[in-house]
């Protein structure tokens, strides 16, 4: 390192000049005195040499002198730098030191508080240990709990649904005994007060069905009732508009033929019933709702339109969501609310699909689509709602049962029919199944033929021998071909009827139908539906009885009438459950020999029915059924 | 579902339906929109003749068909009732709304075919058949 160099320490140019400037002076005095003393001759020459020397020689001083003066200067300041070396090793020295110290003392703080860090930190980490422990031990416990109330949550929610969807069972089973029931007395009280009032009955019991319906839907039980046969359009457009609070507001119009299959009818009238509800709550109290039927390929769409509130967007989705019937949840329902959550339930069971949209009536429209898997073509009988219902019931198997008779009476055998007590045997399936193949086998036709005279009603008929009253009909009918016919025939008359009718007999046990045949003949649905239904009583049956015998001696042709007590066991009570043939069963001795005459003797006579197989119809059934109420 | 009349009180009492599979699932009332009242001057009693005055037309209710289809020849009320198998009452609501549509027409049976001898000759045999 070099000091820097004070400014006393240069050697001033001032020094130089002085002492050049004095041996100058005193050399020149010497030359001058030299020159002075010397000889002329050497003069000049001495001048010249001696002046030379005078100033070598004092340029050679000032060096000198400057020379001097610049070693004191550099002595000078190696000195101040060797001080300045001193002092800096001292202060490094130090400095070092202190470092030193410095750095030992932070080692220490460092190992020092590296250890009350791991002190703490341990006792940190037990402490989070334990209580980590503890609240997992907690959490654990928790969980378990949570977990017990949630299975037992579950198993409440099952059976509390359970519980409901049995409640509503027996509800939806006591609504439609009660609704049986008004509709046996709707037909026995004439009064038109009672029957208005059991009309309302009716409705308000309808209302309480249809929620048992929605609650046993929703809870997942049965739906309510199956149909054994296919329901006209008609048919499950009323049974939907029944159900409903604001049925007179509803405007069908439907021009359709189509029958939803039994099995989905329920489900079908259900859903409807549903949307009508939605539709006439939603608008105005005197605004009309209107349905729409129209058959498209893929099945039958029924739009319900009304003229009430148009749903928003939210709405929209909403209910979309809710009648896909993807939302299983029963979370959400209001006990107000359950319409189209129940929809969605039935579309998805019974594979229908609705939609929504704005109604060109200023409401919502809603668009039901019942597929074409559960439509049928309506039934030869069923294509006529309600009217003809009944007929088809008696109508298939009302011939057939007179060939019955017939057969039976001259072969009692009928023998698989037969129990042991001599009563006929029910068997389901079997029965059924070899009646269809009996009805298809070509020997069969011979009851077909059996029930055409009947049908035609020729006069004949009555004044052939009792047991051939079927074949005598037609009058060319061999009576070979009847015979080996009626046990096939029976067998047939006992399957058609076991479908309704449990304690059918197989011989001549209900020969009574037979009047009935005539114009059912055409309609072979070889159900027999309404006859489950309407067991017998005994006291209707009696009086049934008794109006009829009335009715047939009061006939004017019948010659054979009477053939008083004929086949007294015919009548054997208790025999038929089924109300619908009671009368004509208890009759049936005299009946058949005489209703043959109705049907056809009419015409010759002035009765009001003259007139072929369309009047005669009339006479057949009334006692069947209705008879019961019209003399009551 | 279970059978409610196993346990029904009145063990069935005569008249009573069963609950069936098979009744339609009309109500009498959505026949007749809910009325169940005829005026007073209407024609119709058990025994009135009816017969119809035009064919049936399409989109009518099945049940005015039936009836149009039924009195094409002359047929009593009664027996229209018992064909439709409704109550009378009913078929009366559905006879007047026909009649004023002028679909049919109604008259009463003549009263001579009662008083026939031969007819209460008749009746007196079925009595005693009974």
């Amino acid at each position: 390192m070099t000091a820097p160099t004070h400014p006393g320490d240069r050697p001033s140019p001032r020094t130089f000049v002085s002492a050049l400037a004095v041996t100058g002076v005193l050399s020149a005095l010497v030359v001058c005195a030299a020159v002075a003393a010397a000889p002329d001759s050497v003069r000049a020459p001495l001048a010249a040499g001696a002046g030379a020397a005078a100033v070598l020689f004092s340029a050679a001083v000032a060096t000198a002198a400057h020379a001097l003066r610049t070693a004191r200067g550099t002595r000078r300041r190696l000195e101040s730098v060797t001080q300045d070396v001193g002092r800096l090793l001292r202060q490094q020295a130090r400095t070092a030191e202190e470092a030193r110290q410095e750095q030992q003392r932070l080692i220490d703080e460092l190992a020092q508080q590296r250890t009350e860090f791991t002190e703490s930190f341990a006792a940190e980490r037990a402490r989070l240990e334990e209580e980590g422990a503890r609240e997992l031990n907690r959490l654990a416990k928790e969980n378990a709990r949570l977990t017990g109330e949630l299975e037992r949550a579950r198993r409440d929610r099952a059976a509390a649904v359970a519980a409901t969807s049995n409640a509503a069972a027996r509800m939806q089973a006591l609504a439609t005994a009660t609704l049986a029931d008004l509709r046996a007395m709707e037909d026995r009280h004439t009064d038109e007060d009672v029957l208005a009032d059991l009309l309302h009955l009716d409705h308000r019991t309808a209302q309480a069905g249809r929620l048992a319906d929605s609650v046993a839907v929703l809870t997942g039980a049965r739906s309510g009732r199956r149909w054994a046969r296919p329901i006209g359009m008609e048919s499950i457009l009323r049974g939907a508009m029944g159900r409903i609070a604001g049925y007179r507001r509803v405007r069908v119009h439907s021009v359709s033929e189509a029958a939803v299959a039994g099995h989905a009818a329920e489900g079908v009238m259900h859903a409807l019933a549903e949307l009508l509800d939605n539709a006439a709550n939603f608008s105005p109290p005197t605004a009309e709702v209107h349905v729409y039927v129209e058959e498209v390929p893929a099945g039958v769409i029924v739009s319900v339109e009304d003229s009430g509130l148009v749903m928003g967007e939210v709405q929209l989705r909403r209910a979309e969501r809710a009648v896909s019937g993807d939302v299983f949840e029963l979370g959400g329902l209001t006990g107000t609310r359950l319409g189209l959550a129940v929809v969605g339930r039935l579309a998805r069971k019974t594979g229908l699909t609705v939609s929504f949209r704005p109604s060109a009536r200023g409401g919502t429209g809603v668009l039901l689509l019942i597929p074409q898997e559960i439509l049928t073509s309506p039934a030869p009988a069923a294509a006529e709602p309600s009217a003809a219902a009944p007929r088809p019931e008696i109508g298939p198997s009302a011939p057939v049962r007179q060939a019955v008779d017939t057969g039976a009476v001259h072969e009692p055998a009928a023998p698989p029919e037969e129990g042991p007590a001599g009563l006929p045997r029910r068997r389901r399936g079997s029965t059924l199944a070899r009646a269809e193949r009996a009805r298809t086998t070509p020997d069969t036709p011979g009851h077909r033929t059996a029930l055409g005279p009947a049908d035609h009603g020729t006069a004949s008929a009555t004044d052939a021998p009792r047991s051939a009253a079927a074949p005598a009909g037609h009058g060319t009918a061999p009576g070979g071909t009847r015979q080996p016919s009626a046990p096939g025939d029976a067998e047939r008359g006992t399957a058609t009827d076991t479908a309704g009718q449990p304690a059918a007999p197989a011989a001549g046990v209900e020969p009574g139908t037979a009047p009935g045949n005539p114009r059912h003949h055409a309609s072979p649905a070889p159900d027999a539906p309404r006859s489950a239904a309407a067991p017998a009583s005994d006291t209707g049956r009696v009086r049934a009885a008794r109006f009829s015998s009335f009715r047939q001696a009061v006939r004017p042709p019948a010659p054979g009438t009477g053939r008083p007590g004929a086949a007294p066991g015919d009548s054997a009570p208790g025999q038929s459950r089924d109300r619908t043939t009671d009368p004509a069963h208890t009759t049936a001795p005299d009946e058949r020999a005489v209703t043959p005459p109705p049907d056809d003797g009419v015409p010759a006579g002035d009765s009001p029915y003259g007139a072929g197989e369309h009047g005669s119809p009339a006479p057949s059934h009334p006692h069947a059924y209705p008879e019961g109420d019209t003399t009551s | 579902m279970s059978r409610p009349d196993t346990d029904r009180p009145d063990g069935g009492r005569p008249g009573m339906n069963r609950p069936g599979r098979d009744d339609a699932p009309d109500r009498l009332y959505t026949i007749t929109q809910g009325r169940t009242r005829t005026s007073p001057d209407n024609p119709f009693d058990l025994v009135t003749l009816v017969v119809a005055e035009s064919e049936p037309a399409p989109g009518m209710q099945s049940e005015h068909v039936a009836i149009l289809e039924l009195t094409r020849f002359p047929a009593s009320v009664a027996e229209i009732a018992a064909e439709l198998r409704l109550p009378v009452g009913i078929t009366k609501v559905l006879l007047c709304d026909l009649l004023a549509a002028g679909r049919v027409s109604a008259r009463h049976p003549r009263r001579p075919a009662i008083t026939d001898p031969d007819i209460l000759e008749q009746v007196l045999v079925g009595l005693r058949n009974l």
